[in-house]
């Protein structure tokens, strides 16, 4: 998880939204792609909670892109997303081919764990006082988002015990 | 037109293991092209076969997954018959050092401007788990079942000996470590070559993923490596296959001339002493005279 090339004792509230829509992007795209990879595999529970959490990240995005669009209009952005590695966005090593629902929450959850310490993380080196507030609304959002997973955890049946290393083959590559 | 890395993304969905190393490894690709600031259809992506060799269809650059072990032949070809072409090679160890392994030589001497990229999974995962080039000794597989007899290929060893102006290392658990040696080693003038430890999550060995990654990789900036120095670099990369140390082992101080470059002072060296088209003519004419009489 990291933001390269950003002095955030600099960063403006324009930076901070640009910051924070490219964020849930990330998030957003990596979701689908794991979605994507579970079609694939013929693992049609875990797609749809990942299609579920694009969701989710898709409208965080699109408030905090009218937010910005208000402010700012079309201001030229100094914020790029190839500056964002995995900072909301599961990290690839995190799928598997027989993951169950519950490891794909699981996985979720700390998703918006590592967002949360990722804004609450920030907070010091934030001057500017409408971005440190951003940051602040930022973080207790991820609260939100993790008791959201933690909900939808609660209804699932508990995981068999079975490790489908132990009796399903291998995922076909090709 | 600036590029972001989204527009090098194909609308093919890889078909890769979830959690294989390499849909890392693409996405620092596109990074590293979003950076370097070529447009897709500026660039031709070459493989072989194997699960990593499926990355030219992952982009919107032009794509050939070749021939296994050929795929260094073919890019050498195309990079001559188009220069301006940006042109990368990607492939896995066993496609690289065991089929492939003779082209890397003739690669790095001919010093041709291409960016080798091998993801080394230490096994052929397409295939189901065999010993590939790089599987470490003793490695119980399908096809060694008691453990494998014999001693890895070290590609950061191998290509430094046959004197590769640009040799690095990365692994997709440092994904902007990754991008950035990419971009770096498409930007260098000449022949370069990235070895990514892209862990195969299927067949690979369960001590040897991207969390194993993160916890034992060394960057060699840290390590105050000079990567100027190819003698540090070569003692650096002996610690292949029990260290994971990553950025740049060597990058040639004064990048030696390209084949493309030795070419064109070729083509200007003989350009004065050629023949004028007449003068041929009258040769052939005389020389036919001569043949008939």
């Amino acid at each position: 998880m990291s933001v390269q090339g950003l002095d955030y004792g600099k960063l403006s509230l324009q930076d901070a939204l640009d910051l924070a829509v490219l964020i849930e992007e990330e998030a957003k795209e990596r979701y689908l792609e794991f979605a994507d990879q579970m079609q694939v595999h013929h693992n049609p529970e875990a797609e749809s909670f990942f299609r579920f959490m694009a969701g989710n990240e898709e409208k965080h995005r699109a408030e905090l892109a009218g937010r910005r669009q208000r402010l700012f209009a079309d201001a030229p952005s100094k914020v790029s997303s190839a500056m964002l590695f995995d900072v909301e966005a599961p990290e690839y090593d995190e799928a598997r081919a027989f993951m169950t629902p519950r490891q794909a929450m699981e996985s979720a959850l700390g998703c918006e764990r590592k967002a949360h310490e990722f804004f609450a993380g920030l907070l010091d080196q934030i001057k500017d006082p409408s971005v440190k507030e951003l940051f602040q609304e930022l973080r207790d959002e991820e609260v939100h988002h993790q008791a959201l997973v933690k909900r939808e955890l609660l209804r699932l049946p508990p995981d068999s015990g079975l490790n489908p290393d132990d009796f399903a083959d291998e995922p076909v590559a090709q | 037109m600036n590029c972001q890395p989204k527009d090098f993304k194909s609308d093919l969905k890889p078909i890769w293991c979830p959690g294989c190393g390499d849909f890392g490894v693409v996405q620092a690709i596109y990074r590293a092209l979003a950076a370097v600031g070529r447009l897709p259809h500026d660039i031709a992506f070459v493989s072989g076969i194997g699960c990593s060799s499926r990355i030219p269809g992952y982009t919107t650059a032009y794509g050939f997954n070749s021939v296994h072990g050929r795929a260094l032949p073919i890019a050498q070809g195309l990079k001559i018959a188009n220069p301006d072409l940006l042109v990368l090679v990607a492939g896995g160890d066993g496609d690289g050092f065991s089929i492939g392994g003779g082209h890397v030589a003739h690669a790095i001497r001919r010093n041709i401007d291409l960016t080798y990229i091998v993801m080394d999974n230490q096994i052929y995962g397409l295939t189901k788990g065999q010993l590939s080039p790089t599987s470490k000794q003793g490695l119980q597989t399908v096809t060694s079942s008691l453990g494998s007899l014999e001693q890895p290929v070290n590609p950061l060893l191998y290509v430094l000996s046959y004197g590769a102006p640009f040799v690095a290392q990365g692994t997709p658990a440092d994904m902007a470590g990754l991008a950035a040696v990419i971009e770096e080693a498409i930007r260098f003038p000449g022949f370069s070559f990235v070895n990514v430890q892209s862990p195969c999550v299927t067949f690979g060995e369960d001590d040897w993923q991207l969390k194993q990654h993160k916890a034992v990789m060394k960057s060699l900036q840290s390590l105050g490596h000079d990567p100027a120095d190819v003698i540090a670099a070569m003692r650096l990369a002996q610690g292949y296959g029990h260290e994971l140390h990553t950025g740049v082992f060597y990058r040639a101080p004064q990048p030696p001339p390209t084949y493309d470059a030795l070419v064109r002072a070729r083509q200007q060296e003989q350009a004065g002493k050629a023949l004028p088209r007449e003068r041929v003519l009258e040769l052939f004419a005389a020389k036919k005279k001569e043949t008939a009489a």
